[in-house]
């Protein structure tokens, strides 16, 4: 990954045309893994169903939960796995949730400089752009300046916290409830939840919330 | 609710490694080592000053060892640390406030 | 330090704080055999038979050349191979064999 980031896909082939190559050895290697009986073929169609299963949408819930039930969100800060498993979202493996609260003071700002670790059983799979060479490069040399290429200034009297995954806990950020959002419900405060603002690149915008 | 039992003179030894080495606050050093083939401490927190913020529960594998098969045992203490980032890079251009925080073993860490 | 003493102390994968890029804000949506790719590393992480751990190292272990040319699940794929191998789980003429035999199949 030093020079080249392929994070996107070959030219995707038609839909008759025969597997690439690593494709093939994908297959390869399930089948013979299944040949021999070390993992079952259910088990493969059950974990795309999982993965499936995980997007931003159930971050987003825990967001718009925390919002509103005091408890929940004092729960969520302490252990938030545990908070999570609450809201019936399961962690599937064998990591660790610590959520991370945007405030007044404090903007945060998750990043894995060494892989591409992110809060999977949450959010879903990570963009393509967060297990790339420029953010995981520049996030914790230069978080002003990354978050500025996401639109995001922050004032230089706010503290930015980047939080750099290299072990089993897993950050989520908790962003700040926009100021005018008082009488919207749980689910209208969730529909302007977005996954960048759970990876803490921008900030919760209200008139997401408007027009959604 | 009943009182606790009293336990007068009760000598618990606790094992090696039982207790974390470290409590938060506490001021430590990365050590500067390079481990060849596996390694979860980026380069660029090595040889430098920390403070613990908080001793992460339950010990963990230690996943440098993970790295090659060694799924059990060899639990161990890991903190979250926190690093200013002027400290991190000289001449940083943002606030003086901005930080870092990432989770660091206890066999990388070193008291000052 | 000498280069290569250099390839060896600092990881390819290891990219913290080195100069880079503007970011843009590139995605897809995953192949399927990606996706495969994904439920096949979390099942084999389950069962340990190759920890996510051991798949990171795998993955650092093809060298910053391979590492640079193939995409993120080819990376995945070709480490598990590697993986497989040392821990004498599949062979690699066992392997190549199957290939063999998935590539004649007759695409539906």
């Amino acid at each position: 990954m030093d020079d080249h980031d392929h994070s996107h896909p070959h030219p995707a082939a038609a839909d008759e045309a025969p597997p690439e190559y690593y494709e093939v050895m994908e297959t390869a290697i399930r089948e013979l893994l299944i040949e021999k009986k070390l993992i079952a073929p259910g088990e493969i169609r059950r974990q795309i169903e999982v993965l499936d299963s995980r997007t931003p949408a159930l971050g987003a819930k825990v967001v718009a939960r925390a919002w509103v039930d005091p408890g929940f969100r004092a729960r969520l800060l302490t252990n938030g796995r545990a908070a999570c498993e609450e809201l019936g979202i399961s962690f599937y493996d064998d990591t660790q949730l610590i959520v991370l609260e945007n405030s007044d003071k404090v903007h945060n700002l998750i990043v894995c400089t060494l892989c591409s670790c992110y809060p999977r059983p949450v959010l879903g799979l990570p963009p393509d752009w967060y297990k790339a060479k420029p953010y995981r490069a520049r996030a914790v040399r230069e978080p002003r300046t990354v978050l500025s290429e996401f639109g995001t200034e922050i004032p230089e009297d706010v503290e930015i916290r980047v939080s750099d995954s290299t072990a089993i806990q897993r950050y989520m950020v908790l962003p700040q409830r926009p100021t005018g959002s008082e009488d919207f419900t749980e689910e209208q405060l969730a529909a302007m939840v977005t996954r960048d603002a759970m990876i803490g690149v921008v900030k919760v915008n209200f008139e997401h919330g408007i027009n959604s | 609710m009943a009182k606790p039992f009293p336990t007068p003179g009760l000598n618990v030894v606790k094992a090696l490694g039982e207790e974390p080495a470290f409590k938060a606050g506490d001021s430590v050093r990365i050590s500067v080592r390079y481990p060849v083939g596996h390694y979860r401490v980026p380069a660029y927190i090595r040889g430098k000053l920390a403070t613990v913020e908080a001793v992460m529960e339950p010990p963990a594998v230690n996943n440098e060892e993970e790295g090659f098969g060694r799924n059990a045992g060899s639990r161990g203490h890991y903190f979250r640390v926190a690093i200013p980032l002027t400290a991190l890079w000289p001449g940083y251009a943002g606030s003086l406030l901005d930080g870092l925080r990432i989770e660091v073993f206890e066999t990388w860490l070193e008291r000052v | 330090m000498s280069q290569s003493e250099h390839l060896l102390r600092k990881l390819p994968n290891d990219i913290g704080g080195v100069p880079a890029d503007r970011i843009e804000r590139t995605d897809h949506v995953l192949e399927p055999w990606e996706k495969r790719c994904h439920a096949l590393a979390d099942v084999l992480d389950f069962h340990k038979i190759i920890s996510t751990e051991e798949k990171r190292r795998g993955v650092e272990s093809l060298g910053a050349e391979l590492i640079g040319q193939l995409t993120y699940y080819e990376r995945w794929v070709v480490a598990f191979a590697n993986i497989l191998f040392q821990k004498a789980i599949l062979t690699p003429d066992e392997l190549a064999k199957k290939m063999d035999q998935v590539e004649r199949r007759p695409t539906e």
